[in-house]
């Protein structure tokens, strides 16, 4: 019989179901849901594997030279104790510096340009600019070396690096003669061979911020280039993190095009305009003709060098990037 | 209540008058500055866009014209003659390049697609250490992943072929494969993701049908890039797939590729191997821009017809 | 029920789904990929030796004409332009009236005599240095012509890749700018190192207002190459040219990043010459591939960035090969032999420096600063590597008269590329260590 006003009506039973996560933990429990998580960890597994693989081979390869150095390689390496002295500390201060010049010409260049292309332009003109300068990317580093020596060389020698040396602030940086090869034209091609990278994905995820974020900045009065700033940029952070992170990594690895505008002098370099060496120029000139045994160790110890440092210059930005949105956050 | 009545002071209503005009005026100047400051900004960007085109142009108007002249249907069509003798061509250079960056997308792509999954969905600490694994390794030389596909696949068994290239090929493409990925599906919003799970469907098919779907542009635009990349790698494949003189289509035997045919005739004293090679430089390019054109087309209309 | 979710879901965002499949684009593209890649497989793996082989029905003719071992008179008479696809005249095949197919190893045939491949479509794999290429590339297209069914597919990927190359048994043959000194060893037992290529080293410079064959010797170049003598109106310099008029632009010396022979050329020629300065400096006594003088003007890489830099920096000097220099038309220094006079690089003066060569041998094989009043200075030779046991009969008999021919008919093909054709006493010194060849049994191929 129906309940009267004063009897007691229990509660309706709540099953404690748990949260979001039991719920997709049961849906995932599906069959579908793990054949899914196997494609996914596979990816990673394979990955991961190359990765080990990579890592171990190299390390064998060039165990023969730390044996013989110890972690001297790491500033001085020893090539042929009769011989030669790889000046490791010079090559690693030649790709700072030079992925140095490449990201501060790159970064501000390739990010305008995305924002360029992904807030200003018409869409038919931002897709063939988009084709146009991914099209860089596909230019073999041989024939970008090429150009660079044979068309960029000449302009910077007689034009472009007196044009530097009279700016006062820089002129720190440039001063020394002009042989020809120098850090800065590394630098230069460098940025040139990074550029599209940097355009590419930040352009990704600039276009893909929501569109509820840019009419809110909208709707708050700010102009066409304050979205940009406010809402766009911080938006695809992340995105232009990994643009950035993406072309520093090919900068500090690339060899073939920088070793032939660099110069390849391993004196401590003393301006922009000198003449140096990198890790990648240095690899590429002594790799081909390294016979086996302690000299190809000793190549293949420069690019385990390399890797090092990549990681440190990595661990060293993703600090970097920590420590700024820690403040972002703390200031909004 | 009271029914006083207030009369306004005249002089504050011109007070209030004039306090409203100053918030209106500097309003005014704001926007002024502020749309001042925008436009000049964009003027930057534009100028940064034409300097990001200028060395594009440069470096395609130096290729053309040091390459245009080898262009021919013999050049195309024909394996290469010793210097000196006409007739040659670099078709088994086209065909070499075509298969071995084909067989290295079908092997990169698909696992980067995979872990780029992997890496979207956790946050622990695997995820962050397989990034960071990424991010160095794209710094890795390409040289060193030659040597290291000839240590794994070249000395054990004596044996050169096309099918060792693709793979130092594709080590090279999968770091940036799994990070422009990554960073394309990140850029699809939570939210999507978020309401396909609330509806109960299957993770899966919410990553299927939406991320994926989302993030294709991006997508395209990453693997092309990364594409790219591998097409012009030269010391991965000068030492793993040997070259050839002869047209072939094999992957498991050695074979030409036009990066290889690039570097080989371009440090050469002949002019006429010079001139190859500009004309393999300007092929290469136009087979880069090819598929760049037809990947996009085929992504902007699956785009559109996901709308 | 789920695909009706997932469009609700994407519904709510963007408005109703009016999406056709797209399948038939995208398979469309798919399959015209999977065509043409059908087509080239199709075509594939078509080696002229293979299209040959479906002409002729019979087997490999023979070739008749013994090399003689004076063979720098046909040599020298090159016609060697760049000209038509010519066969060369001299060689040409007639077919014997027995074709009979005599195994080589049995009858002890000399080398290319009546001895029949009887291998229509043999491929040879060799490995080694780029320097080589063009020279080997053309050479192979015509011993392809001459011997219908041996295609030679050569890699190169720089010396030292064709030393453990060979080594490891990896290819049929390597090739290296500084033979393997003793013992030549690799996994097959001893290796045997044929000469087969004569170069020399240009000194090229870019000095404007100033013509070809500056003099230069052994101390100006050390000192020009350790940075000591800094410009080119220096008195060391023009106590060597009186009567030049030498500008007072810096020097920049130019060497190669990379591991050359050119490089060890110079470094040799400096450390007999260049008196103590330069063996007391870094490079020592022994000579090096890798420059040794890292800190002192500009590196670049392989001849075409040294000749590229040279090009278009006045006041340039560096070391090229005398090819490259040739088909360049750079300018090129004299220098000083170990007679006393200054020569230019000419292929002639780089042919005495090879004839010059004494007791030649791969343990002896160094003719920098050799004897003789027309002789260049900075010469060498480029050796072929091959293992002295020849486990595959055929393939020791195809590798040894192709060798053969490479250091005797072959060789008119050398001058065309600015190469010196090998003297008479180096082409006999290849002719014997090819009969050197044996097989598995330890017989010698040839006789």
């Amino acid at each position: 019989m129906a309940p009267t006003l004063l009897e007691e009506v229990p509660p309706p039973r709540l099953t404690p179901v748990g949260g979001v996560k039991e719920a997709l933990q049961r849906r995932s429990a599906r069959p579908g849901g793990r054949a899914y998580t196997v494609v996914r960890w596979s990816g990673a597994v394979l990955f991961a594997a190359i990765v080990v693989a990579l890592v171990v081979s190299l390390l064998a390869s060039s165990s023969q030279a730390f044996a013989h150095s110890g972690l001297s390689f790491f500033w001085s390496g020893t090539y042929n104790a009769a011989k030669d002295i790889y000046p490791t500390g010079v090559f690693i201060l030649g790709t700072l510096i030079t992925t140095a010049v490449a990201i501060i010409l790159a970064v501000p260049i390739g990010v305008g340009t995305a924002a360029f292309l992904s807030e200003f332009a018409p869409r038919w003109l931002a897709t063939p600019l988009s084709v146009a300068i991914d099209l860089i990317a596909a230019v073999p580093s041989i024939v970008v070396g090429l150009w660079g020596l044979l068309v960029l060389q000449p302009i910077f020698t007689r034009h472009v690096e007196p044009f530097m040396k009279k700016i006062p602030v820089l002129e720190w940086f440039f001063h020394g003669p002009a042989l020809g090869p120098s850090m800065f034209l590394a630098g230069t091609v460098l940025a040139v061979m990074i550029l599209p990278t940097i355009v590419a994905l930040s352009r990704t995820s600039m276009s893909a911020v929501a569109v509820e974020d840019r009419e809110a900045a909208r709707a708050l009065g700010a102009t066409r280039w304050q979205v940009v700033t406010t809402a766009v940029v911080p938006g695809a952070r992340t995105g232009i993190e990994a643009a950035v992170t993406l072309g520093i990594g090919r900068a500090m690895g690339e060899t073939i095009a920088v070793a032939m505008v660099i110069g390849n002098n391993y004196a401590l370099p003393h301006s922009l305009l000198s003449p140096g060496a990198t890790l990648g120029s240095a690899i590429i000139n002594n790799f081909g003709e390294a016979s086996p045994g302690l000299d190809r160790a000793s190549v293949i110890g420069l690019v385990v060098v390399l890797l090092v440092l990549s990681a440190l210059v990595n661990v060293g930005g993703q600090l970097l990037m920590r420590a700024r949105s820690r403040v972002v956050g703390a200031t909004t | 209540m009271s029914s006083t009545v207030y009369a306004i002071d005249p002089d504050a209503a011109g007070a209030i008058g004039a306090r409203r005009d100053l918030v209106r005026e500097s309003a005014r100047r704001s926007l002024v500055r502020r749309r001042l400051l925008g436009r000049a900004a964009i003027v930057l960007c534009v100028v940064a866009v034409a300097v990001s085109l200028a060395p594009l142009v440069a470096l395609v108007a130096y290729t053309t014209s040091r390459g245009i002249h080898a262009l021919s249907w013999t050049f195309l069509t024909h394996i290469p003659t010793p210097p000196g003798i006409p007739g040659g061509g670099v078709s088994n250079a086209i065909v070499g390049t075509v298969i071995i960056v084909g067989v290295a997308v079908a092997m990169a792509v698909p696992v980067g697609i995979m872990a780029a999954l992997f890496l979207v969905e956790r946050t622990g600490r695997i995820a962050s250490a397989l990034r960071f694994a990424a991010d160095v390794l794209t710094g890795v030389p390409s040289i060193a992943v030659g040597a290291f596909a000839v240590a794994v696949f070249v000395d054990p068994f004596d044996h050169y072929s096309g099918l060792v290239g693709s793979f130092a090929l594709a080590t090279l493409m999968l770091p940036i494969v799994i990070r422009a990925n990554e960073a394309a599906m990140r850029s699809v919003p939570r939210d999507l993701w978020e309401a396909g799970l609330a509806l109960g469907v299957r993770r899966s098919r919410v990553v299927r049908s939406v991320v994926l779907r989302g993030a294709l542009p991006g997508l395209v635009t990453g693997n092309l890039l990364a594409v790219s990349r591998a097409v012009g790698e030269t010391a991965p494949l000068l030492f793993t797939i040997f070259g050839s003189g002869f047209l072939v289509a094999n992957p498991t035997q050695p074979m030409q590729a036009l990066p290889l045919t690039i570097f080989t005739d371009g440090t050469s004293a002949q002019p006429s191997s010079q001139l190859i090679a500009w004309g393999s430089a300007f092929v290469l390019l136009v087979l880069v821009l090819v598929l760049s054109v037809v990947a996009r087309v085929v992504s902007a209309r699956l785009n559109r017809q996901a709308r | 029920m789920q695909r009706g979710a997932v469009r609700r879901a994407r519904d709510l965002r963007s408005g109703p789904d009016t999406r056709r499949r797209p399948l038939p684009a995208v398979s469309a593209l798919a399959l015209s990929l999977a065509a043409v890649a059908l087509v080239a497989a199709a075509c594939g793996s078509s080696t002229p030796a293979a299209a040959k082989k479906k002409a002729n029905s019979t087997t490999t003719t023979t070739a008749t004409t013994v090399p003689t071992i004076t063979s720098t008179t046909t040599a020298s008479a090159a016609p060697g332009t760049t000209t038509t696809a010519a066969k060369p005249v001299v060689h040409t095949p007639t077919p014997a009236a027995t074709t009979s197919s005599t195994a080589c190893s049995s009858s002890g045939g000399a080398l290319s005599t009546t001895c029949d491949t009887k291998s229509p479509s043999l491929q040879v794999n060799g490995a080694g240095a780029n320097s080589i290429q063009p020279f080997f590339t053309r050479v192979f297209y015509y011993y392809n012509q001459a011997n219908h069914g041996v295609s030679v597919n050569y890699s190169p990927a720089g010396s030292s890749v064709g030393v453990s190359d060979i080594e490891q048994g990896t290819v049929n043959f390597g090739d290296s700018e500084i033979p393997i000194p003793a013992p030549a060893t690799g996994t097959s037992g001893n290796i045997l190192q044929v000469p087969v290529d004569l170069g020399g080293v240009a000194l090229s410079y870019n000095l404007p207002g100033v013509n070809g064959g500056l003099k230069l010797d052994g101390p100006t170049l050390a000192g020009i190459f350790l940075g000591t003598i800094k410009t080119w109106n220096n008195p060391a310099i023009a106590a060597l040219n009186p009567g030049v008029n030498l500008p007072s632009t810096t020097i920049v010396p130019v060497h190669r990043a990379d591991s050359s022979g050119p490089g060890y050329d110079l470094d040799q020629y400096l450390i007999d010459t260049g008196g103590s300065a330069w063996t007391s400096s870094k490079a020592g006594t022994t000579p090096s591939t890798k420059w040794p003088i890292t800190t002192v003007g500009v590196g670049e890489q392989l001849n075409t960035g040294v000749a590229g830099y040279i090009q278009q920096t006045p006041g340039a000097i560096g070391y090229v090969e005398y090819a490259y220099a040739l088909q360049a038309s750079f300018t090129n220094a004299a220098l000083k032999n170990q007679a006393g006079s200054f020569v230019t690089p000419s292929q002639s003066s780089i042919a005495a420096a090879g004839a010059q060569a004494s007791g030649l041998s791969a343990s002896n094989f160094n003719i920098v600063n050799g004897p003789g009043a027309g002789t260049y200075p900075l010469a060498n030779f480029s050796w072929t590597l091959v293992y002295q046991k020849q486990s595959n009969t055929t393939l020791g008999v195809v590798l040894g008269k192709l060798l053969d021919w490479v250091t005797t008919t072959g060789q008119q093909q050398a001058a065309a590329l600015g190469y010196s054709p090998l003297p008479a006493n180096v082409v006999s010194l290849a002719h014997q260590t090819l009969l050197g060849l044996e097989n598995s049994a330890g017989k010698p191929l040839f006789s």
